[in-house]
């Protein structure tokens, strides 16, 4: 496909989307709403012309587009309604993107439209309770029975797995390996018999993550991504994408160019604090750590994708990204005064989800950990069980 | 009075013991489903302790100030679900001051005073209209309190919660703080005498937090360390990195500091002053709070967003509590003002000395 202008963007988009206006608000992630339909339509309506995955091959719901068209999508898509993505995040910006790159032609082919389209749902099953910032510790068990893979084991933190049709499911195949060498990647159909989701109450009172135990089910082998025992390796591009911002479209709140006070400011000035000096230094520090905040995860994402290997950039940008979030969320709720001490108060559920935000997706200390490691060069944490077998390391002797 | 300057320990081990045996998990989280905790309020009413500082003539425990504030930092400390200040420094302080006798039960206030209210005053009964907002445990009181200013002089109002429209509303801990409506409410109220009044309320309201919020970070601090010992990851501990070592480090320090500013607020005010430490201590506890929840939270890692792990019973309430009686912009404006009025050569003193260089 060659490259469109804006303008020819935008009067494709006007004809299957809405504008939004200044008053349009953006909901906060996977926070309070359990609402699947209006993604669905919206991702029904753009999957024909591929708008919503740009640089997607066209027969799997994308349009082939380069990195710059895509940029240039991206920022006229901002001018349009997008309802919250939240429940289709991990297929589209993360497991599809690694299905491009470790996913064979038939999985491809199985897979990416459908998320691309709306009609699959995926979640994450990474962590366990004893593989949370170590994630390389998942215990989860598949041990070949003719070419049946059975999974045996427990994940924990599964957002959106009671939604799920699908898991990326990262499982420990030979325990006699250290411990990165012995995992390899499946994807599994959260319908099958031996599988159970139990949700998990957060201190919001959402249960928008789930533990999930796995009891003998069977998987079969056309369902591995990637060789066995390459499933670190898959698993790093996966949570490369997600902290490129691969979950979220950009950061900030997709304002348009140009003078725009963005909504979120506007929303500030509603409230019913003063607005002295402070207020306007704070307000504009985040403003300005916004704009940078949306630019660095923007290159992060554009880097990822002419490459195909997300690197370090990616952690840069959530660290960026998850600082403008809290930093609004304190200050819109430092802002609403005493009423911002209730539970219908303004910002309640954004206050509630920030803790979350330096969390899930790798913690601020991991992500600062990788850029030292690989961006500075800095001494590498000591890692004594690299060449340990798993099944010793595990025992933790060390 | 006295000139008691210490807590009485046993205060601290009866109520900690108390807390202890009745304040656990599923209490406290039920009592967030239900708006009440009624077994730990009748546990807790037993003891005398909610109404301690309160002369024995109006139905108090008697004891001092600093005593009913220690209690406060323990309930604070065990994130207990009770209306413990507002039945006893406040409420009962302005009913006692007023020459009123204490209810058996709950007792509330108006946090705000009367600056919604329109007050018409005949005699000794006031006819109250208009709408008191965040009312903690409005549902479940015997008599809301209501402090007001009429003709230059401060009455203190009983009103039946019965003569009222209360609509329930939470805090962001799940607390009640409901919204209660007078519409042409008659009630009988009391003066008091001129040091009792809406400013020293506001004041002795942000005191009340001030123990509270010392309590609740303190335990958010011990759970941390306890919980980053316990959890491995690595292979080791995840209190054993430094970069976890820092949070801890900050929910310790912040601890320390809100405790210490409590505490010297706490003795002031029961000498019968402390302006000063008290708008500082809430000043430092706000902030603390701030700091230390973000700190504890991020050691904890996903499982500090549970519901299951208690740490949200302390983050939470600390969220809600630092906009009680005065956020950061009110104290930070009123000290400023205070010291900008020192000038440059009364700023060490008003530093060292507080509030006994204002008097
Ligand atoms: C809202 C939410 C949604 C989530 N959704 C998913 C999901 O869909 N799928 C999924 O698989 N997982 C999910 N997670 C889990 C998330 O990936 C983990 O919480 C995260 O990786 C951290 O692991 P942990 O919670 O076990 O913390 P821990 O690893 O126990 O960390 C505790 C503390 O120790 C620090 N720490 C640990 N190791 C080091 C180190 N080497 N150096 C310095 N500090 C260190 C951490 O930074 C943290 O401060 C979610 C989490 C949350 C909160």
């Amino acid at each position: 496909m060659s490259d469109l202008t804006e303008e020819q963007i935008r009067s494709a988009l006007d004809s299957i989307l809405e504008r939004r206006n200044a008053d349009t608000r953006l909901t906060t992630m996977g926070a309070g709403s359990d609402d699947l339909e209006a993604g669905r339509r919206y991702l029904a309506n753009t999957v024909t012309d591929g708008w919503h995955v740009p640089t997607w091959p066209a027969q799997h719901g994308g349009r082939n587009a380069s990195a710059s068209q895509n940029a240039l999508i991206g920022s006229v898509l901002r001018e349009f309604i997008v309802p919250d993505l939240y429940p289709f995040a991990i297929g589209l910006g993360m497991v599809g993107p690694a299905l491009l790159t470790h996913g064979n032609d038939s999985q491809q082919e199985e897979w990416l439209k459908a998320i691309a389209s709306g009609t699959s749902i995926w979640c994450q099953m990474f962590s366990e309770p004893e593989a949370g910032s170590d994630l390389a510790n998942v215990a989860l068990q598949a041990k070949l029975d003719g070419d049946e893979w059975v999974i045996e084991g427990q994940k924990t933190w599964t957002s959106r797995a009671m939604w799920a049709d699908w898991a990326i499911c990262l499982a420990r195949t030979d325990p006699a390996q250290p411990k990165h060498k012995g995992l390899t990647m499946f994807a599994m159909p959260m319908s099958i018999p031996g599988v159970e989701v139990r949700p998990l109450m957060q201190m919001n009172r959402d249960a928008h993550f789930s533990e999930v135990f796995v009891e003998e089910a069977r998987l079969n082998d056309q369902w591995r991504i990637g060789d066995v025992g390459e499933g670190w390796r898959v698993a790093m591009t996966v949570l490369a994408h997600e902290r490129a911002g691969g979950g979220s479209r950009g950061g900030g709140d997709g304002s348009t160019r140009g003078a725009h006070i963005p909504s979120w400011i506007k929303d500030l000035q509603a409230l019913p604090t003063e607005q002295t000096a402070i207020w306007d230094d704070a307000v504009m520090g985040l403003y300005s750590h916004d704009a940078v905040s949306r630019w660095t995860t923007q290159r992060a994402a554009d880097e990822a994708r002419s490459s195909g290997s997300p690197g370090p950039a990616g952690s840069g940008a959530k660290l960026r990204t998850v600082k403008s979030y809290k930093g609004r969320a304190y200050l819109a709720n430092q802002s609403s005064g005493a009423y911002g001490m209730l539970e219908d108060g303004h910002g309640y559920i954004e206050l509630m989800t920030a803790p979350s935000m330096s969390i899930r997706g790798g913690t601020d200390e991991i992500q600062r950990n990788i850029l030292g490691e690989r961006v500075l060069g800095l001494p590498g944490e000591p890692r004594l069980d690299r060449d340990v077998p798993w099944k010793e390391s595990r025992r933790g002797l060390i | 009075m006295s000139e008691i300057s210490e807590v009485d320990p046993l205060i601290t081990e009866t109520a900690d013991r108390l807390f202890s045996q009745i304040c656990d998990h599923e209490s406290v989280q039920n009592a967030e489903v239900t708006g009440e905790a009624t077994e730990i309020w009748k546990a807790f009413a037993e003891t005398g302790f909610p109404w301690i500082s309160i002369s024995e003539e109006f139905g108090g425990s008697g004891g001092t100030l600093l005593d009913a504030l220690e209690v406060l930092r323990l309930v604070g400390y065990h994130a207990a679900p009770i209306p413990a200040a507002e039945t006893g420094i406040l409420g009962g302080w302005l009913l006692s001051s007023s020459g009123q006798q204490l209810p058996e039960g709950v007792v509330t206030v108006l946090p705000s005073g009367s600056e919604n209210l329109l007050v018409a005053r005949t005699g000794d009964r006031l006819t109250l209209t208009g709408r008191g907002l965040r009312v903690p445990w409005a549902r479940t009181a015997e008599i809301i309190v209501v402090p007001v200013e009429v003709d230059d002089q401060t009455f203190v109002a009983s009103v039946q919660p019965g003569d009222c429209q209360i609509t329930p509303m939470t805090n962001m801990a799940g607390e009640p703080r409901d919204t209660v409506d007078f519409n042409e409410v008659e009630a009988f109220a009391a003066p008091v005498p001129s040091d009792v009044n809406l400013r020293s309320f506001r004041f002795r309201g942000a005191l009340s937090r001030t123990a509270l919020m010392a309590g609740a970070i303190e335990k958010m601090s011990q759970l941390t360390v306890s919980y980053t010992n316990d959890r491995v990851q690595f292979g080791r501990p995840v209190a054993k990195f430094q970069a976890v070592q820092q949070h801890l480090v900050w929910g310790a320090q912040d601890a320390a500091l809100a405790r210490m500013a409590a505490e010297s607020a706490a003795r002031e005010a029961n000498r019968g002053s402390g302006a000063f430490e008290i708008a500082a201590a809430k000043l430092i506890a706000n902030q603390a709070a701030a700091r230390a929840t973000k700190a504890c939270h991020q050691a904890h890692g996903a499982m500090g967003m549970t519901q299951e792990y208690p740490l949200h019973h302390l983050s939470r309430r600390l969220w809600s509590w630092r906009k009680e009686y005065g956020g950061d912009a009110e104290w930070s404006e009123w000290l400023g003002r205070i010291a900008i009025s020192q000038g440059a050569d009364g700023l060490y003193p008003l530093i060292t000395g507080g509030s006994g260089v204002l008097r």
